[in-house]
């Protein structure tokens, strides 16, 4: 017990003596931008490729095929994943007044997972495809993901089950369920027989393959983007503005509604393919029950920081965190929306799901990802951020890029859509395939042009942060004294 | 106040949006006064020059042929062109105002018109671009426009209805979540129209 | 108990949000993905769709290793424009041997479900060396690796026909036995076109018509 704590006038008694691991923390952000920068470079190489197909030089590892699926699995689990894992183990320390269980498994976590990643990412580039869309990692890294996915899970509930406050925080709800969740899709999904070391063929076949894969698909994007996302959304925005979350009830309400419905959804992805029709009935009623929940989280976090402005200054995080609320907001509203038929007869198969995907990866989960690190990195080192400045203009480009990204990919869309279903008075199509596709490439330069924007606010960051970092060390950070009120253990309120 | 705040927002906005923020600021003008005087000219400016684009031209779709439709369909389109657009600057800026008590700016309804009129100022000039019904063309005009739109959007809050700029910005990334939902709002309904068999024929 | 001090039990017990969570999300899957698992019909072949060939097979696996589904779907859907542009709509039937599924998502390039017969074999080799040659406005990244290659190396056709026969394809001894030597001389770009070629051939000819 320090003198300090006395002075403070804190409860002897009641200080926790945790000192918190954070280290894991910063070396997590730290491969979340490493992956985020590789990923997305990768992405904007492809959407060039778009253009001028013959820059992957004859090379089988430039190939469009191989570098997409490389693109998508090294943000979702290279950069989110990682992102993920940090600000779950900085915040579940934080909301249970201890340290991590178990630091050494932490940080097995840690490496072992970038291992995966790097690994499975050449595993792409080698041609090891599945083929299952966010799924293609074949057997072996399937069942490396599944052991360190556990491993996630022991440390983070290990955590838990150590806390010294008695209920557990919201936002530990969305890891938890991320965690459980993710790991019954990831199993059920890539159950298949090995044939040899790079090759597998899945235990399910044709149209019963594609219900059980976009039942996965789907809710990959539900508890990871979405839930796993909510939950550092649930703890960042009421710790940045210092308020409590706006409504605890619409909180409990919403988690559980939004758990329940969102598996339903997937064959949303299945219109007019074939499956049978109630299967793909169903998904509608979900998908646009699912709205509600969604938006009512949507709305509690942007209460929480309405109700509290009196005490905001605006610094580059809130501004990140809050306008990320706006595309979580225009993605959750878009995505029932495309799953209507009448919409969805024009959208499916053309590049506004491409757009659709790109409003919740770069609006939202980049973005609230983005304003979390401005949030964390200087409190973790305990310095102020490198440059405020770049920050700003980091969020300028950030929301350029979204916006043009969105826009782009829209006009693609409903271009490729209506063109491709018109047809003449007596009946004959009236434009070839050719035709569209050639019509798509001032929409191809737009994007292009948006993606360099938002990757160059993207290594604006990864400079702002590793300067930030250079040098310094993860300062000790104690857990405070538990309010008796809410301590776990009766004996010492009393 | 009378009449120099319309004959200010009717040019000076376009060049000088800020010092039209700052008149604003000190100004409660009638709303269908903002409306009728000077809004509804700007709302007619995009379907008009569609019209004569579309009807001269015919939209052309990259490489493909133009896309002519008789004049009584363009006439109809046009039209709710407008109305869409008049729905959207009035819903806008109720919830605007709405939206305003959260954030504590108060201030009348009719400034709440004349700041999303500002905002939107641009874009209505920039649909001149309508005129050459060409679909790349357009984006190409149009989504820098919209970038500066926003830009209007997040400077004109504060300054306009009096609130420090943290409450501001967060106050229009709320309108831009609005705005967003609209615009996909807009796209999905125009979808399943045509797809229920208004506008071009479809093979569904 | 009312809803919400039921829910301060949950949530001040690690093991009941753990199975909370667990049981309120399994639902959905129970309730629609297991019948759909059950669903017998989904099963059944249509008329002309058989096991792939040894040939077809390796095609296929080619198919997935390039990541063509990326851009080309397999899947018709039954809307009047549709069927004009790629012909019948696909039925679950005719997918029946396809694991995993290759139905796509997306349309960069055209649908490709009744692709087989549509081009000559040797069409099918230029194009898929360099798509330019004969579609100059194609932006399809160039294979020419595919013709350098012999079909035999893409992998253990072997123990793939084996694994998939556990899964209850029907194939025979004898189709096992003779699948290297079905390979043998053949490069990969042969295999890839015996598979594109065969795409979309499984229905009775009536209804293709």
């Amino acid at each position: 017990m320090t003198s300090a704590t006395i002075a403070q006038g804190h409860d002897p008694l009641a200080e926790t003596g945790e000192v918190y691991e954070d280290a894991v923390v910063i070396r997590l952000i730290q491969f979340s931008v490493l992956w985020a920068v590789v990923a997305m470079t990768a992405g904007v190489y492809i959407s060039a490729e778009l253009l001028w197909p013959t820059i992957d030089l004859g090379q089988f590892w430039l190939s469009f095929g191989r570098l997409r699926p490389l693109h998508t699995n090294g943000i979702i689990f290279g950069f989110g994943v990682s992102a993920l894992m940090a600000t779950a183990f900085y915040s579940v320390q934080r909301t249970s007044h201890v340290r991590l269980f178990s630091p050494a498994l932490a940080w097995f976590c840690c490496y072992a997972w970038q291992l995966v990643v790097l690994l499975g990412g050449l595993s792409l580039l080698a041609g090891w495809n599945t083929t299952k869309e966010y799924a293609e990692l074949e057997w072996p890294f399937d069942i490396a993901i599944a052991v360190v996915w556990v491993i996630f899970g022991v440390v983070f509930f290990g955590t838990i089950a150590r806390r010294k406050i008695r209920p557990i925080y919201i936002s530990n709800w969305f890891y938890g369920a991320l965690i459980i969740v993710i790991a019954m899709l990831h199993i059920v999904n890539n159950l298949a027989i090995p044939v040899t070391v790079d090759k597998s063929y899945s235990l399910y076949a044709g149209a019963q393959d594609a219900v059980v894969q976009w039942w996965y698909g789907h809710n990959a994007v539900g508890f990871l983007l979405t839930g796993g996302f909510l939950g550092m959304m649930y703890y960042f925005l009421p710790k940045h503005s210092g308020r409590p979350i706006w409504s605890y009830r619409l909180s409990v309400v919403a988690f559980w509604a939004f758990t329940y419905s969102y598996i339903w959804a997937g064959p949303h992805h299945l219109h007019y393919n074939a499956i049978p029709e109630w299967v793909q009935s169903l998904s509608v009623v979900m998908s646009v029950i699912l709205l509600a929940p969604s938006w009512a989280t949507m709305i509690n976090g942007i209460m929480t920081v309405s109700t509290a402005w009196e005490k905001l200054k605006t610094d580059p995080a809130l501004k990140f965190i809050v306008l990320s609320l706006a595309f979580y907001g225009l993605a959750t509203f878009e995505g029932p929306m495309m799953s209507f038929p009448s919409v969805n007869v024009v959208s499916h198969f053309t590049d506004w799901t491409i757009g659709h995907v790109h409003s919740g990866a770069l609006g939202w989960n980049a973005m609230i990802t983005y304003g979390t690190f401005y949030f964390m990195v200087p409190r973790l080192v305990g310095a102020p951020l490198h440059s405020v400045r770049l920050a700003n203009i980091h969020f300028a480009l950030a929301l350029a890029g979204t916006m043009l990204y969105i826009v782009a990919m829209w006009g693609a869309g409903v271009s490729q859509g209506l063109l491709w279903l018109s047809v003449d008075e007596i009946g004959e199509l009236s434009f070839s395939f050719k035709d569209v596709m050639t019509s798509m490439q001032p929409f191809y330069a737009l994007r292009l042009i948006a993606g360099l924007i938002f990757l160059t606010g993207t290594l604006l960051m990864t400079y702002n942060l590793f300067k930030t970092l250079a040098g310094r060390q993860a300062v000790v950070a104690k857990a405070p004294p538990v309010d008796p009120a809410y301590a776990i253990n009766k004996e010492v309120t009393a | 106040m009378g009449n120099s705040i319309y004959s200010f927002l009717l040019f000076r906005a376009l060049y000088a949006p800020k010092a039209a923020f700052a008149k604003l600021a000190g100004a409660d003008p009638a709303p269908w006064r903002v409306l009728f005087r000077y809004a509804l000219w700007l709302l007619i400016l995009p379907p008009l020059f569609s019209f004569v684009g579309a009807s001269k031209f015919g939209w052309r779709v990259g490489a493909a042929q133009p896309l002519v439709m008789d004049s009584n369909a363009l006439l109809l389109i046009s039209l709710g062109y407008f109305f869409i657009l008049f729905f959207g600057l009035v819903t806008t800026a109720l919830i605007s105002r709405w939206m305003a008590d959260t954030y504590g700016a108060n201030a009348s309804f009719g400034r709440h018109v004349a700041l999303i009129t500002i905002v939107g100022e641009p874009l209505a000039v920039a649909s001149m671009a309508h005129l050459f019904p060409d679909v790349f063309f357009n984006a190409l005009v149009l989504i820098p426009t919209t970038i500066w739109a926003m830009y209007l959007l997040y400077t004109g809050i504060p300054l306009a209805l009096g609130i420090p700029p943290e409450r501001g910005m967060l106050m229009a990334s709320s309108l831009v979540g609005w705005l967003l939902v609209a615009a996909v709002s807009l796209l999905g309904i125009s979808m399943s129209l045509w797809t229920l068999g208004v506008g071009p024929l479809l093979g569904v | 108990m009312s809803a919400l001090s039921l829910h301060k039990k949950i949530e001040e017990n690690t093991g009941l949000l753990i199975f909370g969570i667990l049981l309120v999300s399994a639902i959905g899957g129970l309730v629609q993905i297991l019948p759909v698992l059950n669903q017998k019909s989904l099963e059944e072949p249509t008329v002309n769709t058989k096991p792939y060939s040894a040939i077809e097979l390796t095609g296929r696996d080619i198919y997935m290793r390039e990541g063509c589904s990326v851009c080309h779907s397999q899947q018709i859907r039954p809307l009047i424009a549709e069927v004009e542009r790629y012909g019948p709509y696909s039925r679950a039937g005719e997918f029946v041997y396809d694991r995993p599924f290759m139905w796509g998502s997306k349309r960069t390039g055209p649908d490709l479900h009744r692709i087989g017969g549509k081009y000559t074999d040797d069409w099918h080799r230029i194009h898929l060396i360099d798509p330019r040659t004969v579609v100059p406005e194609s932006i399809m990244p160039g294979y020419p690796w595919l013709a350098e290659r012999a079909a035999s190396e893409t992998g253990n056709i072997v123990a793939k026909m084996t694994a998939l026969r556990k899964l209850g394809h029907p194939y025979t001894d004898a189709q096992i036995a003779a699948a290297e030597s079905d390979l043998e001389g053949l490069m990969e770009i042969d295999a890839l076109t015996a598979y594109l070629q065969i795409l979309g051939t499984g229905l009775d000819e009536e209804i293709a018509r």
